[in-house]
């Protein structure tokens, strides 16, 4: 079992800016839409339920790499289950990150659409946005990692401005009643949308170009924390600007956030800063996912070049993104099942495989790490 | 020798694959265009006002104003339009442009427009949103909606109702000290801060409120001034201070100026307009909301009858609200600091001195608690509707938005008990410090 793609090193910084990144592009979208729909004023914690469950299925994850020292996910697939049932889980994957590539861009465009391009068609701004996911899948998982850490400070800085700028218009009161629409809600919504985390389980597929498990473990805590609080925080400021009844009427509520800032006639319409930070984290979130479907192809039919592959997977991404008629396809199946239930997906799969492991009793070698890296990386200069 | 000259023409590697990047790039920057979206700055016309009145031939009529390109448009460069008969046919007036339609919604309204002028009408620059008293009697909520929704509309916007017609206001909305009348109306708003005779509030605010179950909307109630007012002087004749401004928009005496007034504030119970605030009810409201700023007062000294002294007002904190419900009546605690600047004191009483300052702004305090309490029992008993938002303060005893919502506070709001406390600190005295009285014959 050799990774087949050469998909380069990167550090500790490179890969909690992407994956972070990758985890929090949501918040611009419709998510605060729908959690504060279904949970009202209780959204904002609600979120940190899903960040603490998804710290639960991290640490089993990360329990399952751990008895497979020096292997990648998809490589404890097919140590663990053999070679042709992990090679179905490593479809499954691949075909889940398509789709999500995919989703991603139909909702980036709607909204774009909305906001900003109405006159634009839909087709142009699809076809725009792929152009620069074959551009950051041509150079590969480095190069995108790499993007990510230049662009994380934009995204984060800009973020931040609009919190910070918008402090007049919150009422801190509005997030009250504090259950929302009830406790168990609460808690079973917050569990079930851990879902909104669960692209974390990408650090456990790229866990050799982040230098092992230490790193993998590292990023992935940081990674869960911080953008539990991120989300927490927007959710928050969302509820106390707009209060529950009209923050769940907005599409993009970070957008309306950015929309209402207003210091004096010289101080005002900000929005441009939220599309320019969006539009970044959107296409380095989409680049990731599009490269990690392509990567999954890869290694499960052991191609070992996959840019031969990039037109072909664009044109399956194109095709997702234009499933959807209607904003309500996108918002009521699609984006509820990214965020809602690909949790199924993402972390059982690697869960059901670690039970495996347990019952039958397999167990990788105690490779150490720097031997392996070295063993993985000469199998890879091949290429 | 031929075949080195032959490869000293040829390009290296490196440079044709710069040369590719740049051609690309250039390629590329065809892209940043924006070809669909694009418009240059005089394809469209940006509404700055737009006014809703109830139609004859159609369910609506709608107003809007917006700035022409012509000489003294709304970048403000000379004298303008209303040129005679011509100017009024097409609704010209100081560089802008009214023109008003009928419709069966505001955004077919702008179609409408749109189709009988050269240039797109957007909302994306409007200021004010103008609804006449009678439609806002009947209820906004239906004008509302489309544009909350509608991508083009500004939250910015300020949302007026107006005594009279909304189209009729809007032909008054002309600048008078400057030419710029987008400059005009942002400046005009800003008088809330310094006057607290109405409350500036925005259409993402009205909105807001609107679907709160905290509280009601307000807007800004506005009239024009047909300087009537006014009564002509007769000699021996003297009028009492008046220091208490129960005056109505559109009703102050004054003349000269901008006919516009913004002068109280309408109340809303959902989306209808069920009564207003005079200017000294709504300085007492925007101290409760923690929205009022500085303004001036004039009370008759308690002292000397027939005098007054003036008072600069300035908000110290936001207030200080606590809410529970006791044996199932809500009570509500709120207290709020001001402070005060002695502008002027006809009676030259020193009330600054240590000897009358507690007395002093104990009654100050009295004053305004009683102001408040006073208004706050308006809503309760008037209208019935919080526009006070204590609802946010009341929803913290329920756990859970049914609860709270199957509670209906907007319903409960008027059997509140609201109990007021204002503490006031006289700090300044102007340019003086203990006067000395006048010196006359009649001296006593």
């Amino acid at each position: 079992m050799v990774r087949i793609i050469k998909e380069g090193k990167f550090g500790f910084r490179e890969a909690f800016a992407l994956l972070t990144i990758m985890e929090i592009t949501k918040i611009f979208y419709t998510s605060p839409h729908v959690i504060i729909k279904e949970l009202g004023t209780a959204a904002w914690y609600a979120t940190l339920i899903s960040c603490l469950t998804s710290l639960l299925f991290f640490g089993l994850v990360y329990l399952l790499l751990k008895r497979f020292p020096g292997n990648d996910l998809y490589q404890v697939f097919e140590a663990a289950t053999g070679p042709k049932l992990g090679k179905i889980l490593i479809l499954i994957f691949g075909v889940y990150f398509l789709y999500y590539a995919g989703v991603n861009m139909g909702e980036f465009t709607i909204i774009l659409k909305v906001y900003s391009k109405r006159l634009t068609p839909t087709e142009i701004l699809t076809v725009a946005f792929l152009f620069v996911l074959i551009a950051q899948a041509y150079v590969g998982l480095e190069g995108i990692a790499r993007t990510a850490y230049v662009f994380f400070f934009f995204i984060m800085g800009g973020l931040l401005l609009i919190i910070l700028l918008a402090i007049p218009a919150y009422e801190l009161d509005y997030l009250k009643p504090w259950l929302g629409y009830g406790l168990d809600k609460t808690i079973l919504i917050g569990i079930l949308r851990s879902s909104a985390y669960d692209e974390i389980i990408v650090l456990a597929i790229i866990i050799n170009s982040i230098h092992g498990l230490k790193n993998f473990k590292k990023v992935g805590i940081t990674c869960l924390i911080f953008t539990g609080l991120t989300f927490s925080i927007c959710l928050a400021c969302i509820l106390a600007a707009f209060q529950y009844t009209v923050a769940s009427e907005h599409l993009s509520g970070m957008f309306q956030l950015s929309r209402i800032i207003y210091y004096s006639r010289f101080f005002q319409r900000v929005e441009a800063i939220f599309l320019f930070i969006w539009v970044f984290a959107s296409l380095i979130t989409v680049s990731l996912a599009f490269y990690m479907a392509l990567s999954s192809y890869c290694r499960a039919f052991k191609i070992n070049n996959h840019r031969p592959l990039l037109l072909p997977f664009a044109f399956l991404a194109f095709t997702v993104a234009s499933w959807p008629d209607n904003v309500a396809e996108v918002l009521e199946i699609h984006v509820k099942l990214i965020r809602q239930y690909s949790f199924l997906i993402l972390y059982f799969l690697p869960l059901l495989v670690l039970a495996w492991s347990l019952i039958t009793g397999k167990k990788g070698g105690k490779a150490s790490g720097e031997n392996q890296n070295a063993k993985l990386e000469n199998a890879g200069q091949g290429n | 020798m031929a075949k080195t000259k032959m490869q000293n023409l040829k390009m290296p590697v490196k440079e044709i694959k710069v040369l590719a990047y740049v051609l690309l790039l250039v390629f590329l920057a065809l892209f940043l265009a924006g070809c669909y979206d694009a418009k240059e700055i005089d394809q469209e016309v940006y509404a700055l006002v737009i006014g809703v009145d109830k139609g004859v031939n159609n369910a609506i009529r709608i107003t809007f104003q917006v700035p022409t390109y012509k000489d003294g448009g709304q970048g403000g460069m000379g004298g303008g339009g209303g040129d005679g008969d011509n100017g009024t046919e097409t609704g010209e007036l100081d560089g802008t442009v009214v023109a008003t339609v009928e419709a069966p919604s505001l955004i077919e309204a702008i179609n409408i427009l749109n189709a009988t002028s050269n240039r797109m009408i957007s909302l994306s620059h409007a200021k004010m949103l103008v609804f006449s008293e009678e439609y806002a009697r009947e209820g906004v909520g239906r004008y509302i909606e489309p544009l909350a929704r509608f991508r083009e509309v500004r939250e910015l916007m300020r949302v007026v109702v107006c005594r009279g017609k909304a189209e009729d206001f809007i032909k008054e909305n002309k600048p008078v000290i400057s030419q710029n009348i987008a400059k005009d109306i942002e400046l005009s708003y800003l008088q809330s801060q310094n006057t607290g005779y109405f409350r500036d509030v925005f259409f993402t605010e009205f909105y807001i409120d609107l679907l709160s179950p905290y509280g009601q909307p307000t807007a800004i109630y506005a009239g024009v001034n047909e300087f009537d007012q006014m009564l002509d002087s007769e000699p021996g004749l003297s009028a009492p201070p008046k220091t208490y401004l129960d005056i109505k928009p559109g009703l102050i005496p004054r003349k000269g100026g901008n006919k516009k007034d913004l002068f109280g504030t309408a109340v809303f119970d959902g989306d209808r307009m069920v009564g207003s605030l005079n200017p000294e009810e709504t300085r007492f409201f925007l101290m409760s909301i923690g929205e009022f700023e500085r303004s001036y007062f004039t009370l008759e000294d308690q002292n000397k009858p027939g005098y007054i002294y003036v008072l600069e007002v300035t908000a110290v904190s936001k207030p200080r609200i606590k809410a529970r419900i006791a044996d199932g009546v809500p009570v509500i605690d709120l207290s709020l600091e001001l402070d005060a600047d002695l502008a002027s004191i006809q009676s030259r009483i020193n009330y600054e001195k240590s000897d009358l300052i507690e007395g002093f702004e104990a009654y100050l305090e009295s004053y305004f608690q009683k102001g408040i309490k006073n208004t706050i029992e308006k809503t309760q008993k008037e209208f019935g509707t919080d526009i006070f938002q204590f609802g946010k303060k009341i929803a913290g005893n329920f756990r859970t938005i049914q609860e709270f919502e199957e509670y209906n506070w907007l319903k409960h709001y008027p059997e509140a008990e609201i109990n007021v406390n204002v503490k006031v600190n006289v700090r300044r005295s102007g340019y003086f410090y203990e006067t000395h009285h006048i010196f006359s014959t009649k001296l006593e």
